[in-house]
């Protein structure tokens, strides 16, 4: 059973952007446009929450990882945590706030220093917030590392000398160092072998229930997310179309692209894999250069309305159990793709069909 | 593409300033007295001040470098040499024919050994001509071409008698009181120049290109090819070759624009009367206008070749087009 | 009874390597039947991999030594000559890898590589050879394939290329068509869209596909047949129904369990403790056993036959477990995967 959640809330993201301009120009550069990688992100997370966000490549949910962890520089919006703004903090006052939220990577193989001894990676938090002495840091290291499931006498080692799944738990072990109150981890199983995924999984799950951890959980595997998280945000190019619980959102989706997700994951179980309706979304996912008018889901949405879908942007709005941001919300599910076409709801717009 | 060729025009002049401003403040740094030099050892003190006064060597540097500004854009003129008062355009007229033909016939034969014996090795890593070859690349990039001039002098030129050891022939006949001329001369009198200039670049490319080819092969598409029923011939030259070659081209440029400024050492071992030979000269007398007139015909030619890379570059990879 | 496309006796590949002897393959038998499509999943270092570039003969013949007997409609091609290779490569049997950002030629137009996928095989005309690109970009729902045909690899994105590449080893029409982790590298929602290609495309080409993948999801979607590799090793197979009805192996049920499910709740998952072996220094015996939560000491030892099993034709597995443990333990797991389920 995860955790619930009912703690008092942690971080607070209104309206955060993140724009990357692109420029042209001979001697001086003029911004002619710009990725809008994140585009009007909000949400709430209470402490012992986890928050799993998903969605494809482009949908900006690392850019906006990045973001709360100030590792880039909001564009817009604002980023409250423990109530106190954090958007636009110098590098003097983030530190402490550091201290409290904390990152674990996608790639085990890029994430840690290849010239660095674990105990060093693994101490460096340690370190660099002047916490204890050597010998209790060193001590402290070796607990960590006990902690994370791996032998304290291998603190000497280098990075290579582990697999994959390992460096995953010295990633993990780094961001525990310092007893961090939020940690963002972004695609921290993806990289890993199936076997290997259920025990890092498992191990985050404990750490959690163990140290009272808030996660934001970064994935584009809806299964992996299904598995961790309180709550779920669906991305789509840099907006967030879905928010709600994790039952409520996997059982009754009500955007559309959410329920392309849902249906898009092969399902291990070859009896309901032939029965279940699918449904395939048409093209590509358009590029954040120049995304589409209004609801950027319109040109691949089997429920698109001309003259609405491309002309108002939905706002992610209650819409029965949880957030959705979509004018022709669905009704039930599951659907195939005939019936989502068929939308009712009162469209003041003539219904093209 | 208008776009591109602006910024790069731009930066042409930006080079040009920055390299010529540089050289003067050196000159304006270092001590010497060209005005000594160019009067000659015979001058007494009043004889140099005149010298001094017309040459201009009196007057702020500053004001020095916007007269030599003015008179190359005004004039098109490069002023002209404080020893022999001879212009200087005229001089590196003479001179570049000559590094020209010792840089590009050396670049066609560095080119045209390296890229064989390159392509070979690495389709044969760690075998026993490889290892042969590796070893006489180490051996190429450590020998000073002054210690290889001497030693092909001595063997090819003096010992042998095959190829003559030093002066330099014009390629076209018809100049006025020359020892030797025409084109077989002129190669013949160039080759062991060639021969020296060019070990160091093949050395060197052959390991470059060496490792290329040994990363391409390695490459996921060359893996396609193969599982497409391609030969080994059709891999090699279809997908290998152009795609290993990029970095050469680049390279290549850059070497090219670099050694038009001058190949100082081959050219004083085998006395061949090129812009390196000249601009040691220069030095040796202060020459100032001599030695800002090589330069600016070196960042030009630095900045025509880095041109023609980025052109040639865009016309191998698809990616990297200005557009 | 159709003779099988792909007959695989006893394969064995092993590669000299700096610092030993890596036996990336040990022993694998398996065969794959006109238009069918085979399953082979396995994780890093289970060989999946290396097995089908064996069979296609593109390991390097100097640092590789491979044994055993792969009959392509009964040829041997094991031996085959280098010529006689080529020609099956690419015309009897298509490939197609994970990475479709670098499997295509950067400074070549993929309506080139097209080409140069028939024209190494058929005698026609450029003109020709062109025109096959057009239709079978056409095929892969490659919008407006006239235009686009003359288009560099960049300019596409990573479905598309992922198409451009199925088209590449289909347009001579194979056989056979591996695919090693086809999806892998895509969104899912392109996966969806790539995999229902797929299956059109092998309904009317009647190719025989062999999907070699770490997603159970997929080879429950897409199989027929599945083998399961460990450490080289072939350590189940059984038709797709069987094998997730009632796997009879500890790995398969480790891998079942340890699968986070769209229908679970977040109960602990069963995880498989370790990490895949090495092939430097494979371990003795059964090639699960350090993991394996059964383990006796025979497992150590003893490497288990490749024995069928009682239910399900033609599903065999390697274990030393007998039947009755084997039933009990499998009962316990799937109770609680379905109470997962249910809740």
């Amino acid at each position: 059973m995860s955790s619930n959640g009912s703690g008092s809330e942690l971080l607070r993201i209104e309206g955060l952007q993140k724009h990357f301009p692109v420029t042209r120009g001979l001697v001086f550069q003029k911004e002619v446009g710009s990725v809008k990688a994140v585009d009007g992100v909000s949400f709430s997370l209470n402490a012992g929450e986890t928050l799993g966000v998903v969605g494809e490549s482009g949908c900006g949910k690392s850019t906006m990882a990045r973001c709360i962890a100030r590792l880039l520089e909001p564009t817009g919006g604002t980023i409250s945590f423990e109530g106190r703004d954090i958007t636009h903090l110098g590098r003097a006052d983030m530190r402490p706030v550091r201290r409290d939220m904390m990152m674990v990577f996608q790639d085990p193989y890029a994430s840690l220093n290849p010239r660095k001894r674990v105990g060093s990676i693994v101490g460096e938090p340690l370190e660099v917030h002047g916490v204890g002495t050597d010998t209790e840091r060193k001590r402290r290291v070796q607990e960590l590392l006990e902690i994370v499931g791996l032998n304290p006498e291998h603190y000497n080692r280098f990075p290579h000398e582990f697999s994959g799944g390992q460096r995953q738990r010295i990633g993990i072990a780094r961001a525990l160092a310092i007893n961090p109150k939020l940690i963002i981890c972004d695609e921290p199983v993806s990289a890993l072998d199936v076997s290997v995924q259920a025990q890092i999984l498992n191990l985050l799950k404990d750490l959690q229930d163990d140290f009272g951890l808030t996660y934001i959980f970064i994935a584009h595997d809806l299964n992996v997310v299904r598995h961790i998280s309180d709550r779920v945000m669906v991305m789509y190019l840099g907006r967030a179309v879905e928010l709600g619980s994790r039952d409520d959102l996997y059982r009754e989706p009500k955007h559309p692209y959410t329920g392309a997700l849902l249906s898009a994951v092969p399902i291990a179980d070859p009896e309901q894999g032939r029965t279940r309706k699918q449904i395939i979304l048409e093209g590509d996912v358009p590029s954040p250069l120049n995304p589409p008018e209004a609801c950027h889901f319109h040109p691949r949405c089997p429920r698109f309305v001309d003259g609405k879908c491309n002309v108002d942007t939905p706002e992610l709005v209650q819409h029965g159990s949880h957030l959705a941001a979509c004018h022709f919300p669905l009704e039930r599910w599951p659907m195939s793709e005939d019936e989502m076409r068929r939308r009712t709801g009162a469209a003041s717009v003539p219904v093209a069909d | 593409m208008t776009q591109f060729l602006i910024r790069r025009i731009f930066w042409a002049i930006f080079l040009f300033l920055v390299a010529t401003i540089i050289t003067y403040l050196i000159f304006w740094v270092i001590p010497s007295d060209p005005a000594a030099l160019a009067a000659g050892r015979s001058a007494t003190p009043a004889d140099i001040a005149r010298v001094r006064h017309f040459l201009h060597l009196d007057e702020p540097i500053w004001k020095q470098y916007l007269r030599f500004v003015w008179q190359l854009v005004r004039h098109g003129s490069l002023g002209e040499s404080f020893v022999n008062r001879q212009p200087v355009r005229t001089i590196i007229g003479k001179d570049a024919p000559v590094t020209a033909s010792l840089v590009f016939g050396g670049a066609v034969l560095w080119l045209s050994l390296s890229i064989p014996v390159g392509i070979l090795s690495a389709l044969r890593p760690r075998s026993i001509m490889d290892r042969v070859t590796m070893t006489l690349v180490l051996i190429g990039i450590s020998a000073h071409p002054v210690w290889i001039g001497l030693i092909f002098s001595y063997v090819f030129g003096y010992k042998l008698g095959l190829t003559p050891i030093a002066g330099y022939c014009n390629f076209f006949p018809g100049t006025v009181g020359a020892q030797c001329e025409g084109p077989v001369q002129w190669a013949y009198h160039m080759i062991l120049p060639w021969c020296t200039f060019m070990i160091l670049f093949a050395a060197l490319y052959v390991r470059l290109i060496r490792a290329n080819v040994m990363e391409t092969m390695n490459e996921d598409y060359v893996r396609t090819a193969r599982a497409k029923g391609a030969s080994q011939r059709r891999v090699m030259v279809q997908h290998v070759l152009r795609n290993s070659m990029l970095p050469v081209v680049t390279i290549l440029g850059m070497d090219l624009g670099l050694a038009l400024g001058g190949a100082i050492f081959t050219e004083g071992i085998f006395n061949l009367p090129g812009l390196g030979r000249e601009i040691v000269g220069a030095y040796n007398r202060a020459d100032l206008p001599l030695i800002t007139g090589i330069v600016v015909f070196s960042t030009i030619a630095v900045i025509v070749f880095n041109f023609l890379v980025d052109v040639t570059y865009g016309f191998l990879d698809p990616r990297i087009r200005p557009s | 009874m159709a003779a099988a496309a792909l007959e695989v006796k006893d394969l064995s590949t092993s590669f000299r390597t700096d610092d030993g002897i890596v036996q990336a393959v040990s022993g694998v038998s398996f065969h794959l039947d006109q238009g069918a499509t085979l399953g082979v999943v396995g994780e890093s270092g289970s060989g999946k991999s290396v097995t089908f570039l064996t069979v296609m003969g593109l390991v390097d013949p100097r640092q590789a030594t491979v044994r055993g007997s792969v009959l392509l409609q009964g040829e041997e091609m094991l031996g085959a000559s280098q010529s006689r290779m080529r020609q099956i490569r690419g015309r009897t049997i298509g490939m197609i890898f994970q990475d479709p950002m670098t499997s295509l030629n950067p400074v070549k137009t993929i309506g080139w590589q097209l080409q140069e996928a028939v024209l190494i095989h058929q005698d026609v005309s450029k003109k020709e050879a062109r025109r096959q690109a057009i239709d079978i970009l056409k095929e892969v729902e490659i919008p407006r394939s006239d235009q686009r045909v003359d288009d560099y690899p960049h300019q596409f994105s990573g479905g598309m290329r992922q198409r451009v590449m199925i088209a590449m080893a289909l347009i001579n029409n194979p056989e056979i068509l591996i695919a090693d982790e086809p999806t892998t590298a895509l969104d899912v929602t392109t996966q969806a869209q790539i995999l229902r290609l797929m299956k059109k495309l092998q309904a009317e080409h009647e190719t025989a596909i062999v999907m070699i993948t770490h997603d159970l999801g997929v080879v429950a979607e897409l199989a027929d047949q599945v083998i399961v590799m460990y450490g080289g090793k072939v350590v189940e197979q059984a038709n797709v129904d069987d094998l997730f009805a009632k796997p009879e192996m500890p790995y398969t049920w480790g891998l079942l369990g340890s699968l986070p499910r769209l229908n679970a709740t977040g109960a602990r998952l069963d995880q498989i403790p370790g990490q895949p072996p090495s092939l430097l220094n494979p371990p003795s015996g059964c090639p699960f056993h350090p993991r394996c939560e059964f383990v006796m000491n025979v497992c150590r030892t003893e490497l288990p036959g490749l024995d069928a099993s009682t239910v399900g034709h033609d599903h065999r597995f390697r274990c030393h477990l007998d039947d009755e443990a084997r039933n009990r333990i499998w009962t316990q797991k799937k109770a609680a995967l379905v109470g997962e389920d249910a809740a």
